[in-house]
C-alpha cells in the first residue's frame, strides 16, 4: 500500500474513527485502526466490537484532490500512537507506505515515522449490507429521537435487553421504545423508506451505542440512511458509517401496557411542573427514594408534596390549565418524571391517570408522537 | 499442522472432537480435563477453528485461512477467552463475559468462549456462569479448561460434557528432561511435576530440585524415626528452601510421590519416583499399612488444597507433619 493524503482531511477522519477504538479491548487487533486504500479513496475503520466507525476519504471530490493512490492495499496500525502522530505531523501532506512484514512508513515534511503494523486480514469484517430494511430520516430528527428515549434505558444488567432502545417499524412509521420496567419512553416518527414497505421488529440498539451516535449526529436536516441487518445496525452519513451491534433477546411487548382510558386528566405547563418537582426533590433526594406525592385540589389545582422524615416536608400548589375526572392521590418517583419532562419540548403536557395504583402517561399536548409511561410508587 | 500433531498425542480426544464437528453434534458446553502439558488449550483452539473454518475437511480445520489464523492469534471477535485475574476467576469477570454475550455476534453465527483454569472460579463466579451456561440467548459453546474437574461446582459438571485428556507419557517426559542434562533421579521427579510449575524454574531448577529431593527424604526419615527433630528440620531447612506458595506446592508434590512409591513397593510394581531409595522405601513399607499410606496421602492432598486457600505456610507444614506422624 502506498498513498499520499491531505493532512487536514486525514486528521479529521482519524479522529472520528478513533472515537470507536477502546484501549480496554480483549481482542488485540481492535487496538488498531484499519486503513484501506483503493483507487476510489482511503477507508479508515475503528471498532471496540460494540460499535464500529468507518470513514471514507474520496480520492477527489470534483474541486479538490485529497488522495493520490500509488498502490492499493491495507494495514492495521496501533490507534494510540497513530492518532497522536498524525495530529502532530508538520507537513500539508502525509505519505503512507507499507513494506514487508506490515512495517509502515509515515512521511510528512522532513519527518519519518516507522511503525509496526498488524495484519489487516485479522481485522473483524463488518456485515454485508442488504438493502431490505433501509430507511432515511433527517439527522436532527434522529438526534431528537435518541435524546428523547435513550435516557429511559435500564442501567442494570439483570435484564440486558432493557439496556437498549427498541426500534419497531411498520409501513413508514418508526417507533422507538425504551424502558427500565419502572418507566417507559416512546417516540414515533415517520420516515422515508427506500424499498416501500418496512417491517422492523425486535431491533434493540444498546443505549451506550446511541449515546456515542449522538456525538456524531449534527443538528442539520441532512438525511441519514439507516440499515438494519441480522446482527448490526448501520447509520450511514456522507463519508462516515456508524455500525452498532444489536442486543440479543426478546424485547417485551409494550403496546398493550399503555392504558387507553383515563380517570383523571390534567393539562399543565411543562416548565412549571418541572421546576416544582425540582424543588420537591431537594428534600426527598436526602432520603434517596425520590418519592413525590401528588393530590388534586378543588379549584383545578394540584398539590405537590414531599416528606423526608429527618429533614422535613415541602408542599406546593400548582394551578392546571384544565382538570377533569375523579379526585386522586398518587405517589411516584419524581426523578423519572423530571427526566421525561426535560426531553419534552412542548409548552404544555397532558397527564392521564388511571387510578392511584396503576400506571399513568405523560404526553405533550401539541402532538401525539411522544408518550411517557410511569408506574406509581406504593407509599403505605 | 497442529491438528495432526494433536491426533498423535491425544488420539481419543481428537477423534471424538472431529466426529462431533463433522456430524454437527457439538455439545453446548465442554469440560476439558487434563494435566498440565496435555495440550488441552491447543485442542480447544483447534476445535474453535474447525467450527469457524470455511475449508474444514472431515472436521479438521485448515489452519491457514483467515478465520483459523484469527482464532489462533486471539483476534476473532466471536471467540472469547477468560483467564484468572490473579489467583481466581472473579464474579465480575463472568459478568463482563455475559455482558459481551448479550450482544449479537459480531460476524453472526456461533460464539465460543474458553475459560482457562476454570477450577479457580470462585463459587459466586461459578454460580453466575451456571445459568448462562444452561440457557444462553444465542448459539454458544463453552469450553472450560481445568486440571481438576472435581474442583468445579457439581452443578457445572453435570451440565457439560467432560472430555479427559490423557496425561503425557511419563517415559517421554523423563527422557526429555534427561536430554536437558538432568540426572536420572531428578529427571524422574521433574517429569512427574506439572509443566507450569517448572516454567519459572527452568534455569535454577536443577540444583533446586535436587536439594528439594534430599529434603523430602530427610523429612520423611525424621517423621519416621526422630519425631522431635522433624519440626526443627521443617523450620530450619524446609521452609527456607520452599519459600513461597508455588514452591511449597512443588514440595508437597515431591512428598506425595514418596508415599505413592511406598504404595508401589507394597503392591510390587509401578514406576518409582525415587528409584535410588529402594532400601529406605522397602524398609518403611514393611512398617506401615496400606490404610496408613492412603491416610498420609490424603493429608498431603488436604494440605495442597489448603495451600490454595491462603493458609500460612509454616502452620500448614507443621500440621501436616504432625498428621503424618500420627498416621505412621
Amino acid at each position: 500500500m502506498h498513498f499520499t493524503i491531505q493532512r487536514d482531511a486525514f486528521v479529521h477522519s482519524v479522529q472520528h474513527v478513533n472515537k470507536a477504538v477502546s484501549s480496554r479491548t480483549t481482542i488485540p487487533i481492535l487496538t488498531g485502526i484499519k486503513i484501506e486504500a483503493t483507487n476510489y479513496g482511503v477507508t479508515l475503520t475503528g471498532s471496540d466490537s460494540d460499535i464500529s466507525i468507518e470513514t471514507f476519504i474520496p480520492a477527489s471530490d470534483g474541486e479538490k484532490e485529497y488522495v493520490t493512490i500509488k498502490e492499493e492495499g491495507s494495514i492495521v496500525l496501533q490507534a494510540r500512537f497513530f492518532a497522536e502522530i498524525v495530529k502532530k505531523l508538520p507537513g500539508e501532506e502525509i505519505e503512507v507506505a507499507v513494506q514487508d512484514q506490515f512495517a509502515t512508513t509515515l512521511r510528512s515534511g522532513s519527518v519519518v515515522f516507522n511503525l509496526n503494523g498488524l495484519d489487516p486480514e485479522e481485522y473483524p469484517r463488518l456485515p454485508q449490507l442488504d438493502e431490505d430494511n433501509h430507511f432515511q430520516m433527517p439527522q436532527n430528527l434522529l438526534k431528537d429521537m435518541v435524546r428523547q428515549t435513550v435516557f429511559a434505558v435500564s442501567t442494570q444488567e439483570t435484564r440486558p435487553v432493557l439496556t437498549g432502545v427498541n426500534l419497531e417499524g411498520e409501513e413508514s412509521e418508526l417507533i422507538c421504545t425504551a424502558t427500565d420496567s419502572h418507566r417507559l419512553a416512546m417516540r414515533k416518527a415517520s420516515v422515508e423508506t427506500k424499498t416501500g414497505a418496512m417491517s422492523l421488529s425486535n431491533v434493540v440498539i444498546p443505549g451506550k451505542s446511541l449515546n456515542e451516535l449522538n456525538k456524531v449526529l449534527e443538528d442539520s436536516t441532512e438525511l441519514v440512511d439507516i440499515i438494519v441487518t441480522e446482527s448490526q445496525v448501520l447509520f450511514k452519513f456522507e463519508n462516515l458509517l456508524f455500525f452498532s451491534r444489536l442486543l440479543d433477546g426478546k424485547y417485551p411487548v409494550t403496546k398493550n401496557m399503555i392504558p387507553d382510558h383515563a380517570k383523571t386528566e390534567l393539562v399543565l405547563r411543562t416548565k412549571e411542573l418541572l421546576s416544582s418537582l425540582e424543588r420537591a426533590l431537594l428534600l426527598s433526594r436526602e432520603a434517596k427514594n425520590n418519592v413525590i406525592n401528588l393530590k388534586t385540589m378543588n379549584n383545578s389545582e394540584i398539590e405537590v408534596s414531599s416528606v423526608s422524615a429527618e429533614v422535613g416536608k415541602v408542599t406546593e400548589k400548582i394551578s392546571c390549565d384544565t382538570m377533569e375526572g375523579e379526585e386522586l392521590r398518587i405517589s411516584f418517583n419524581g426523578k423519572n418524571i423530571m427526566d421525561a419532562l426535560k426531553v419534552i419540548d412542548s409548552e404544555t403536557i397532558k397527564i392521564r391517570f388511571t387510578g392511584a395504583m396503576s400506571p399513568f402517561t405523560v404526553q405533550p399536548t401539541d402532538h401525539d408522537q411522544m408518550l411517557h409511561l410511569f408506574s406509581p410508587v406504593r407509599t403505605y | 499442522m497442529k491438528w495432526t500433531e494433536m491426533e498423535v498425542e491425544q488420539p481419543t480426544v481428537m477423534t471424538m472432537l472431529r466426529q462431533a464437528v463433522k456430524k454437527d453434534r457439538l455439545s453446548h458446553a465442554y469440560i476439558f480435563e487434563g494435566m498440565h502439558g496435555s495440550r488441552k488449550e491447543e485442542a480447544a483452539l483447534l476445535m474453535a477453528q474447525s467450527i469457524f473454518c470455511a475449508r474444514q475437511t472431515e472436521g479438521r480445520p485448515c489452519e491457514s485461512c483467515v478465520e483459523c489464523k484469527r482464532i489462533a492469534h486471539g483476534n476473532h471477535p466471536d471467540v472469547m477467552f477468560l483467564h484468572p485475574d490473579g489467583d481466581s476467576i472473579k464474579k465480575a469477570q463472568v459478568e463482563a463475559l455475559q455482558k459481551e454475550f448479550t450482544y449479537k455476534g459480531m460476524e453472526a453465527g456461533t460464539k465460543v468462549y474458553l475459560v482457562h483454569q476454570a477450577d479457580t472460579m470462585t463459587a459466586s463466579a461459578g454460580n453466575s456462569l451456571l445459568k448462562f451456561l444452561e440457557e444462553p440467548a444465542s448459539p454458544t459453546m463453552a469450553v472450560l479448561l481445568t486440571e481438576n474437574a472435581h474442583f468445579l461446582l457439581p452443578t457445572i459438571q453435570s451440565r457439560a460434557q467432560r472430555i479427559s485428556f490423557a496425561p503425557p507419557l511419563l517415559s517421554t517426559r523423563t527422557a526429555y528432561f534427561q536430554e536437558q542434562g538432568m540426572s536420572p533421579a531428578s529427571a524422574g521427579l521433574l517429569a512427574r511435576l506439572p509443566d507450569e510449575t517448572l516454567a519459572n524454574y527452568e534455569e535454577e531448577s536443577k540444583e533446586w530440585i535436587v536439594q528439594g529431593r534430599a529434603l523430602v527424604i530427610q523429612l520423611i526419615s525424621e517423621v519416621q524415626q526422630r519425631p522431635q527433630q522433624a519440626l526443627l528440620t521443617l523450620q530450619e531447612k524446609w521452609l527456607v528452601h520452599f519459600k513461597d506458595r508455588k514452591e511449597l506446592d512443588i514440595g508437597l508434590d515431591l512428598l506425595l510421590f514418596w508415599y505413592r512409591d511406598l504404595l508401589s513397593v507394597q503392591k510390587a510394581g509401578g514406576e518409582f519416583a525415587y528409584p535410588d531409595q529402594m532400601q529406605k522405601l522397602e524398609s518403611q513399607a514393611l512398617s506401615i499399612t496400606e490404610q496408613e499410606i492412603a491416610a498420609s496421602m490424603q493429608f498431603i492432598l488436604d494440605a495442597k488444597r489448603r495451600l490454595r486457600a491462603n493458609v500460612n505456610n509454616q502452620l500448614l507444614m507443621e500440621q501436616l507433619v504432625l498428621h503424618l506422624q500420627e498416621g505412621s
